[in-house]
């Protein structure tokens, strides 16, 4: 991706002359400068409001903060990884819904996955929470977040893993076939396991959304890092710095898992120039 | 409480519910839009702050929960003096994490740009801004539907954000729960603003369908 | 005594043009004229060089020294007048380079409309002329994937011929296509030769080269090595590299 977006932009902006040179050196220093104004405004927001008081940031200083933390980021780990663990079952099952010989099957598939990915998340989450247990479904507070998460990614799931299976060549299963393989057999043996590979970049990014939901804990009080923020707000009183901590925390590990799809995605294509 | 019961009692609270998620659909992909537009700008442009800025903004805005952004917005901000209406709060946190994505889409749309027709048209004799015009945004902007597409529905879902804050009227997501804790809704209300939901994605993704088999660019 | 002078004075001349990659140098201290209705053929095992030089014309590569001049003008480094005189040069690409999301005749037209603004009927005649020209003019309302190799090979030489450029500049145009589809490029480069249009030619077709090039230029490892007439140089090559070179391509074709 950056390879590629480097190139586009020579290809958009030929070689420059010198005057073309001179007007980027310009631009360069006043956008610099721009934005080294605008972070020195905000910085002075923050000063001038009191908010780079020592008391809002000493208590990042001190392990207990860090182990309190530590542990809700265990909850929500715990809970994106279930929830994903789920959407990919859900997922496989939709899909194989939607690949399946019964027309009548092919459209409860199909219907199930619009209706996981038109529904937003929080909407799911008050189905478990507020509507489900007036039928007497009452969930433990784990799963009243990680299976709605779940139902809200298994569409997505479900469309990729479609996505991936037709990028399958024909000829594959065609060989697959005059060999004598039974049609479940290709299936599983020979395509599945091929287009799981083309999209499990995607099936990683998916992991992103997953623990972005995780964050509607705190609707069915579950403890995860957004909820024991909570706690340390009131224990200390500062709510903006550990807002703002936690919000990089949760930037962070998404970012590292959207490199970890970005290598999975660079093995997959180094593999394939291997083969060639 | 049957469809009619609830209807009759709530329907001009849906009605009003389906408009707040429908304009805050709509503003805030508009605004996602712009904000997408004009960051792409920023990462293709020669000027390497501007480069380095916009990619720290999409890094940012793609990973934050939008529930982490919204609470930053509507309780973190006022420690700075800034104070929004919670309506605008949600807009901003609606709009910000999609446009992000605005801004990746556009991107892969401006990749997927031959080097080499760029090169034709400067050998034609076109400027830069002839060659964008005529070459570079037409491709991009058509490659870009179905992306764009699926953002209107991602931003509609965004929009569900609105059901954590105080707002009048409440949003489809939020009537669900003001029923329940006004009455015994049940899954009816659930299902209603579910149906609503899902029929407009439905919608929007056939629309989408249906501009991206006309425009779309054989290679 | 004017237009005389115009006459002699070459219509392309590169005068001592160097280039580097890194430390690698790519084209060295290159002097070539090419003169109104001459057609030059630039060849050279890959990796010589001619591929870059051809590009550095019109400047979609930069050169580190010397100079380029078109028509008595040196070769602008930017601004409104590269842009004037890159549409008095026109160029042919190996990969075609049609622009994919316009129809055959929008790709022939919107040269002349947007750079010479040429009004749109008078633009489209002249391209369904220029497209009968080169064969292709039951194309004109497909787009560019729905034609062969050849046939955009043949658009992109139509395009550029709607421009009126003072020369063409091809860059190995027939290297992307299949076997049967060479002879139908060639053959409109033959024409147009034929017509005296002035061309540089970077070719690994050697018998095309020989048939309608007044000039062979030899390249190798980014410098000429040899200038001659075709006859001369396919008969008996002055240097040993041209030689060799040669020998290597009739082994190939046995």
């Amino acid at each position: 991706m950056k390879n590629a977006n480097s190139d586009i932009r020579r290809a958009l902006y030929e070689a420059p002359g010198p005057r073309a040179r001179r007007r980027i050196v310009i631009a360069t220093v006043l956008s610099l400068a721009a934005i080294a104004v605008l972070a020195a405004l905000i910085l002075r927001r923050f000063y001038v409001t009191g908010q780079l008081d020592r008391r809002y940031w000493s208590l990042f200083t001190s392990a207990s903060t860090w182990r309190f933390l530590g542990e809700g980021l265990w909850g929500t780990l715990k809970a994106a990884a279930a929830a994903g663990a789920v959407a990919y079952l859900f997922g496989l099952a939709l899909m194989l819904l939607r690949l399946s010989g019964t027309r009548a099957l092919r459209w409860i598939g199909a219907a199930l996955t619009e209706l996981s990915r038109g529904i937003p998340t929080l909407l799911f989450i008050y189905f478990f929470f507020l509507v489900a247990p007036k039928f007497g479904l009452k969930l433990p507070t784990f799963w009243k977040i990680a299976l709605p998460v779940a139902i809200s990614a298994s569409g997505t799931v479900a469309e990729v893993l479609r996505s991936g299976v037709n990028a399958v060549p024909k000829g594959q299963t065609e060989a697959a076939v005059s060999l004598g393989m039974r049609h479940s057999a290709v299936f599983f043996k020979i395509v599945f396991p091929q287009g799981f590979r083309f999209v499990l970049p995607a099936l990683i990014s998916e992991l992103v959304i997953v623990l972005k939901d995780t964050t509607f804990a705190y609707v069915v009080s579950y403890a995860d890092l957004m909820q024991n923020a909570r706690v340390l707000i009131s224990n200390y009183d500062a709510l903006l710095s550990v807002y703002l901590v936690v919000a990089l925390i949760y930037i962070l590990i998404n970012y590292l898992l959207n490199r970890l799809s970005v290598f999975a995605a660079n093995r997959r294509k180094r593999g394939e120039a291997f083969n060639e | 409480m049957s469809i009619r019961e609830l209807i009759s009692q709530f329907g001009e609270k849906y009605l009003a519910a389906l408009v707040t998620t429908y304009k805050l659909t709509l503003s805030a992909f508009l605004l996602a839009v712009v904000l997408g537009v004009v960051i792409t700008v920023f990462r293709l442009s020669p000027i390497r702050p501007l480069r380095v800025f916009a990619d720290f903004y999409v890094q940012i805005f793609r990973n934050i929960p939008g529930a982490a952004l919204l609470i930053l917005l509507v309780y973190a901000l006022p420690y700075l003096n800034v104070v929004l209406s919670y309506y605008a709060a949600v807009l901003i946190a609606t709009a910000l994490i999609p446009s992000a994505f605005c801004s990746e889409y556009l991107m892969s749309g401006v990749n997927a740009v031959a080097v080499g027709e760029i090169e034709a048209a400067r050998s034609l004799g076109m400027t830069f801004f002839q060659t964008i015009k005529t070459v570079v945004l037409p491709q991009a902007v058509r490659s870009s539907v179905l992306p764009m597409t699926n953002l209107l529905v991602a931003t509609m879902l965004t929009t569900a954000l609105a059901s954590q804050v105080p707002l009048n009227p409440t949003d489809l997501t939020g009537i669900v729960s003001y029923i329940n804790t006004h009455a015994v809704g049940g899954v009816t209300a659930f299902a209603i603003s579910a149906a609503l939901y899902c029929a407009t994605a439905v919608i929007i993704g056939r629309v989408g369908n249906r501009i991206d088999r006309k425009v779309r660019i054989l290679r | 005594m004017s237009e005389n002078r115009s006459a002699l004075a070459p219509l392309i001349e590169l005068r001592h043009v160097d280039k580097h990659y890194g430390s690698l140098r790519v084209l060295k201290d290159i002097t070539l004229s090419v003169h109104k209705g001459e057609v030059v053929a630039i060849i050279g095992p890959s990796g010589s060089g001619k591929s870059t030089l051809c590009r550095t014309i019109n400047r979609l590569e930069t050169i580190d020294s010397g100079e380029i001049v078109i028509d008595g003008e040196v070769l602008p480094q930017e601004g409104k007048k590269l842009a004037e005189l890159r549409a008095q040069v026109g160029m042919v690409f190996q990969s075609f380079n049609l622009f994919a999301h316009k129809t055959i005749l929008d790709n022939v037209i919107v040269g002349p409309r947007e750079v010479l603004h040429t009004p749109k009927k008078a633009a489209e005649e002249e391209a369904m002329r220029l497209l009968k020209r080169v064969g292709v003019e039951e194309q004109a309302r497909k787009v560019p994937a729905q034609l062969s190799g050849g046939q955009q090979q043949r658009v992109a030489i139509a395009r550029s011929l709607a421009m009126h450029p003072k020369a063409i500049l091809f860059d190995e145009p027939t290297s992307a296509l299949d076997p049967e589809m060479i002879g139908e490029v060639l053959d409109v480069i033959t024409e147009l030769a034929k017509d005296g249009m002035t061309m540089v030619i970077v070719t690994h077709e050697m018998n095309f080269a020989r048939r309608v090039a007044d000039r062979i230029i030899f390249m190798e490892d980014g410098a000429i090595l040899e200038e001659n007439t075709p006859e001369a140089f396919f008969t008996e090559p002055k240097t040993q590299r041209a030689r060799d070179f040669l020998n290597t391509l009739k082994d190939r074709d046995k």
